[in-house]
């Protein structure tokens, strides 16, 4: 309804005729009809009652005191909290995602690493059953005192377990069954220290394998890697002692990785220690046998038999103690890790430097820019949604108005 | 920008003594029943009176921004209703004539209104902003949302229409 309705110049002049009677001012002769017309108009204009005139002036006086008596034709705008409360929404749902964020930047993978490391196996599994477990867990300790070696390179076995020990009566604590069952443990345990300490750690290491009557099997240090040094460990941990090793191990840094492994070897063992039963048996045998023979070629035949069942019982005897070393010894695979900038909120020495200051507050600073970000991603579509919404509705109502004056 | 509605409850008070009459003209020709028309001008006057710090004098006087907000709260009442609002009412007279002249003016005046309500709604309401509530086109303009030009065109068809209406043979 906006294009323009351009007027005669006859309309023009009636129209200034209008504008002229309005003001009460002389037209032409030739228009005093429409001069009348207006004058009409005007005394026909309906005129308030003096009732209601005086009741609108006592409002008005009184600036309208009273509102929640007069009718409402429109409700309060409402939606004009939508916007609001939108952008509430999107805060909410963005701090949740952000503060999600932030609380995966440590790697949770399993339970803490003091917690009881592997369960038993099930009852009655056969040899070769085995389960396994992995671990992480940002535990802490103290660093341990610093000792300056840049590299080293240890000898096979550094630390010497006692050669015999009743070891093959400690039974793995998660094996707690009635009857004794032979179970193989290892683990794999990284973890990480300020780069500058990776040989103190490892000798804090050595330490505690030593504490727990542990083998170091094998070990490398060196710090010319970009990761600023690393330690490799290969240990044997008696088996009874392991859980409590790996605790104590898992001290000495930030425990970055962990897994764990169980295998029971019951069967094996069984089977070995049977038929060694076996072969011992058929031994006395072939020895009573040889004691009553009578002819050479008996004699011969017999000592035989008596070096092949020799050998074997030889053999099984290997086997049943190798079977034995490794369940009393756990297979213990150590990695010290040396990490540039380690230790998060604190420096390895525990204090809380400056510096640690400083990347808290840029971090705070990351997650609030997270969450404007995110809240702006949520708000500004929503915000769109709820501009376009208000303009549709506010066109709606006013095409909803103009169509009350069409006829009914 | 100047805002005399803003600071001064003595304009707003101005304000209703200059278009009291004939903002109840208008409403009471759109509406057609004094009982409505009542309410509707209340009720524009109490919500121009709480709005008036919302008034920008930018986009239009004073009475073109009451006028819409009556205009508005009578649509509202009108949808409300959903019917057509007959014009003819129990509109007082008060003209004064001489003796002579009383027979003609109002037989004169009984057909203008008469006219007026066999207009269609919208051009029975330019005629009743126009010449009841006394805006000018560009107020008119404001009210209806519509260009200057249009208004006076709107209002010369309006005049037209009733002028054939009070020249038609009854």
């Amino acid at each position: 309804m906006r294009h323009r309705d351009p007027l005669t110049p006859d309309e023009a002049r009636e129209l200034d005729a209008l504008e002229r009677a309005l003001a009460g001012e002389r037209v032409a002769p030739d228009l005093r009809e429409l001069e009348e017309l207006v004058y009409d108009l005007r005394a026909t204009a309906p005129q308030m009652s003096p009732g209601f005139a005086a009741r609108l002036e006592r409002d008005v006086a009184d600036g309208f005191p009273d509102p929640a008596e007069r009718p409402r034709l429109r409700r309060p705008r409402r939606w004009v909290l939508l916007p609001a409360a939108g952008v509430l929404a999107a805060a909410l749902i963005a701090l949740v995602v952000a503060l999600g964020q932030s609380g995966s930047d440590t790697p949770v993978r399993g339970l803490a690493d003091s917690a009881p490391a592997a369960k038993p196996a099930p009852a009655g599994n056969s040899a070769g059953g085995a389960t396994a477990q992995s671990e992480a867990a940002p535990q802490r300790s103290a660093t341990p005192a610093p000792a300056a070696r840049d590299t080293l390179t240890a000898p096979a076995a550094v630390a010497a377990a006692p050669a015999s020990r009743p070891s093959f009566a400690a039974q793995p604590p998660v094996a707690k069954s009635s009857a004794p069952r032979k179970v193989q443990r290892a683990a794999e345990l990284v973890l990480e220290t300020p780069e500058d300490k990776v040989a103190a750690t490892s000798d804090d290491v050595i330490r505690t394998v030593d504490r727990f009557d542990g083998i170091v099997a094998s070990s490398s240090i060196g710090s010319d890697d970009q990761a600023g040094g690393e330690g490799t460990f290969d240990l044997r941990i008696p088996t009874a002692r392991l859980d409590e090793a790996l605790a104590a191990l898992s001290k000495l840094g930030h425990v970055a990785e962990r897994h764990q492994s169980l295998e029971d070897i019951t069967g094996s063992f069984t089977s070995a220690q049977d038929r060694l039963s076996d072969a011992r048996a058929e031994r006395r045998g072939l020895l009573r046998a040889l004691g009553r023979a009578t002819t050479k070629a008996q004699l011969d035949s017999l000592r035989a038999r008596l070096r092949d069942v020799r050998s074997t019982i030889s053999r099984l005897d290997g086997d049943l103690a190798a079977l034995r070393r490794r369940a009393d010894l756990s297979h213990v695979s150590l990695t010290v890790r040396g990490v540039k900038g380690s230790g998060g909120g604190a420096t390895g020495s525990g204090h809380w430097s400056p510096g640690d200051a400083a990347r808290d507050a840029l971090r705070v600073l990351e997650v609030m820019a997270g969450v404007a970000l995110v809240t702006l991603a949520i708000a500004v579509p929503l915000g769109l949604l709820g501009l376009a919404i208000a303009l549709t509705a506010r066109g709606l109502r006013r095409r909803g108005r103009e169509r009350a004056l069409d006829p009914a | 920008m100047a805002d005399p509605l803003n600071t001064s409850t003595q304009s707003f008070d101005a304000l209703y003594r200059d278009s009291a009459r004939d903002l109840y003209a208008y409403v009471r020709t759109l509406l057609g029943d004094d009982a409505s028309a009542e309410d509707v001008t209340a009720l524009a006057f109490e919500r121009a009176y709480r709005r008036r710090s919302s008034f920008d004098s930018g986009r239009g006087s004073q009475r073109g921004w009451l006028f819409g907000i009556a205009r508005n709260a009578a649509l509202d009442e009108l949808r409300r209703r959903r019917r057509a609002a007959p014009l003819l009412g129990e509109l007082p007279d008060e003209t004064t004539a001489a003796p002579d002249e009383e027979a003609e003016l109002a037989a004169r005046r009984t057909t203008v209104r008469a006219a007026l309500a066999a207009l269609p709604p919208r051009e029975r309401e330019i005629v009743a902003l126009k010449f009841h509530g006394g805006l000018s086109n560009a107020e008119l303009a404001a009210v209806l949302g519509t260009s200057e030009s249009n208004a006076g065109t709107r209002v010369h068809r309006a005049v037209t229409k009733l002028r054939e209406a009070c020249h038609a043979p009854s």
